[in-house]
């Protein structure tokens, strides 16, 4: 599904690489988790994956379903099937987020060349799946993100991607912020949307969120490339023994 | 020390000088250089019924108005009016004192204009709506009085809408009595060869509301002065503005919120998107004088700038003599936020369509104070169709 090889990437207005050499395949129905410590390019990744400017890739390229993903727009991507759960979602104020739910769901519809959605059938697909989120429509009806806790953003975003239905899911550091009460919604809202044609990547600084939402693979990223892949196991050795191995590795 | 300059042929015509840029208040908005014609006032416009009702049509308020006072051509159109259900006078009202430039070149045109009184409370609106028809380049005024009657409350349009290359200048004054409210909303969609200038005198008793939209999209001149009194305490006005302005669009408001007695609260709150060439312009001034403690006087203005030459002056003056007061503004300036753009277009919304998401968003926030769901409704839907526009260009 998605084939990452030799990425590199920096900044357009930096010389200093952050992604120095990135492989990495996804299939369909894989969970892989991207750890590492700060700085190591995480985020990066994921912007480059759904395409935001400012970012130059000067190596590599990346496929997705066989296309050139590089080369497409953030909704061209968003419609084939790509979703970023942000680490920190964002408030647009004045735009009520069933309004933004339906535009985006008819937005990707279209491009797909499907029909869109009635407003009933819309509101009813909507519903089902906030319920499940403990999302109440009341907050359905303010603004994107406005004045939402940072459990609330959270849940937001795999609303979203309930609703989207995308193939591949990044999810960008969705633990952070979150006690474990809103931690357990959310990886069970993630897991609800498991499936055998859906990736997901779940990129994590702590072991704690594959507690809950367990992977297939485990990779580790530092200082721009995966220096380590395993199992789950993975992960339970990194919160025991730190990144300071890789780290050093690379230094 | 002021020198004499020698009239231009528009100054011939209307036989007073006209404000320009050296005078402080018209720095961004030279009048006598602007208007550069003749335009003479009250030419003979023969006005063909099919464009008169097409222009009353062509009012975002057409379908939800059934009271409704036409002017057209600066003169009152008895035929196409409805007056049914409400207490008015015809002729000008006694003409305001104020010493302002847009005033004076009202009296010089000689206007037409009525009174209207709601000593009941009215839950329809009222549209009063001036027309130009195609014709010669000229002049027109309207000076209309409101009166909201103790305790009443009435819902006013104003709306101006035409086609051709001519001025109008429309002079409103506004009492609202003792515990009244009025909502009122005026929309300048004159056409984009035109002249608007306008000038709002009111006066707001004890206990009384005002709340109000101007949206500003039409004419290619623009500018629009409006003196607030607070004459008794406890009054509240909420004054909103919005701008959709594109090619060389040129609008300007100057506002002047005067806190006469303690107690009242002032919210003045301006939305202006820019597009093109377009140039918008917001000078607020808050006075709030001696006695008037307790004042709460509020304002900001906000620019969305959708093209690098467009551009936003604003303005904001106090002017404060009481000590125990809250009072504050706020200005802001700047292009569509990129980190919103990209967070829609993550989620498969393309470019265009989320740049017109985020400005009707901007612009909307402008329309919230609009209490009639119908006429907010409305307003949104004027916004979408200039972005629409916007879209296709």
């Amino acid at each position: 599904m998605l084939e990452i090889t030799n990425l590199h990437v920096k900044l357009e207005d930096e010389p200093r690489e952050i992604l120095k050499g990135l492989s990495l395949t996804v299939k369909p129905g894989e969970v892989h988790a991207i750890m590492g410590p700060n700085g190591s390019g995480k985020s990066t990744l994921s912007y480059v994956l759904s395409g935001r400017e400012g970012y130059e890739v000067t190596e590599g390229a990346v496929t997705f379903k066989g296309e050139d993903l590089l080369g497409m727009d953030a909704n061209t991507r968003a419609a084939k099937g790509v979703f970023l759960a942000f680490q920190y979602p964002i408030e647009i104020p004045g735009v009520a987020t069933m309004q933004f739910l339906k535009v985006a769901l008819n937005s990707q519809r279209k491009a797909r060349g499907e029909k869109e959605l009635s407003i009933p059938d819309f509101m009813r697909f909507v519903k089902e799946r906030a319920a499940k989120l403990n999302i109440s429509q009341e907050m359905l009806k303010r603004p994107v993100n406005v004045g939402f806790s940072g459990g609330e953003k959270k849940r937001a975003e795999i609303l979203q991607m309930a609703v989207l239905e995308p193939s591949l899911c990044v999810l960008d550091e969705t633990d952070s912020g979150l006690d474990i009460d809103a931690l357990k919604v959310v990886a069970d809202g993630v897991n609800a949307l498991r499936s055998p044609d859906r990736a997901m990547i779940v990129i994590t600084h702590y072991q704690r969120l594959l507690d809950y939402i367990v992977p297939d693979f485990v990779h580790v990223l530092s200082a721009g490339k995966i220096v380590k892949s395993g199992g789950k196991d993975l992960a339970l050795e990194l919160e025991a023994n730190g990144y300071a191995e890789f780290v050093e590795k690379v230094a | 020390m002021i020198q004499a300059l020698a009239k231009t042929p528009a100054e011939e015509a209307f036989g007073i000088s006209l404000p320009h840029r050296r005078m402080e208040e018209w720095r961004w908005t030279d009048l006598r250089r602007n208007l550069v014609k003749p335009y003479p006032p009250h030419q003979n416009v023969v006005a063909a019924n099919k464009d008169v009702e097409r222009l009353i049509a062509s009012s975002p308020f057409a379908k939800l108005t059934t009271h409704r006072i036409v002017f057209l051509n600066g003169s009152l159109d008895q035929a196409h009016s409805n007056f049914a259900g409400l207490t008015f006078e015809l002729g000008v009202p006694s003409s305001s004192a104020v010493d302002d430039p847009v005033i004076h070149l009202n009296s010089a045109i000689e206007p037409s204009g009525l009174t209207l009184r709601f000593d009941a409370s009215m839950d329809v609106p009222v549209e009063i709506i001036h027309i130009a028809t195609q014709g010669a380049a000229r002049a027109m005024a309207l000076r209309n009085r409101i009166e909201v009657g103790e305790g009443a409350s009435a819902t006013i349009i104003e709306t101006f809408v035409g086609e051709g290359d001519y001025v109008v200048n429309a002079v409103t004054e506004i009492h609202v009595g003792a515990g009244a409210r009025l909502d009122r909303v005026k929309v300048e969609l004159e056409s984009h060869d035109a002249t608007h200038l306008s000038y709002i005198d009111c006066t707001l008793a004890k206990d009384a509301k005002l709340n109000e939209l101007t949206l500003t999209s039409g004419s290619a001149l623009n500018r629009q002065n409006g003196n607030y009194l607070f004459a008794g305490e406890n009054a509240n006005a909420l004054i909103a503005g919005a701008y959709l302005l594109n090619g060389k669009q040129h609008a300007d408001t100057r506002l002047v919120m005067d806190h006469k007695v303690p107690h009242c609260t002032s919210r003045e709150m301006f939305k202006c998107v820019m597009d093109d060439n377009a140039r918008g312009i917001f000078q607020g001034k808050v006075i709030v004088r001696k006695h008037a403690q307790k004042t709460d006087g509020k304002q900001s203005s906000h620019a969305l700038l959708l093209s690098e030459n467009a551009e936003f002056n604003a303005k904001p003056e106090l002017e404060i003599y009481a000590d125990d007061v809250v009072c504050g503004h706020g200005a802001t300036a700047g292009d569509i936020n990129h980190d919103h753009l990209f967070y829609l277009q993550s989620r498969g919304i393309p470019e265009a369509e989320a740049k017109s998401l985020l400005i009707g968003a901007f612009v909307g926030e402008a329309f919230d104070g609009i209490v009639n769901d119908v006429m907010r409704e409305a307003m949104v839907a004027f916004a979408e169709n200039w972005l629409t526009q916007r879209k296709a260009k």
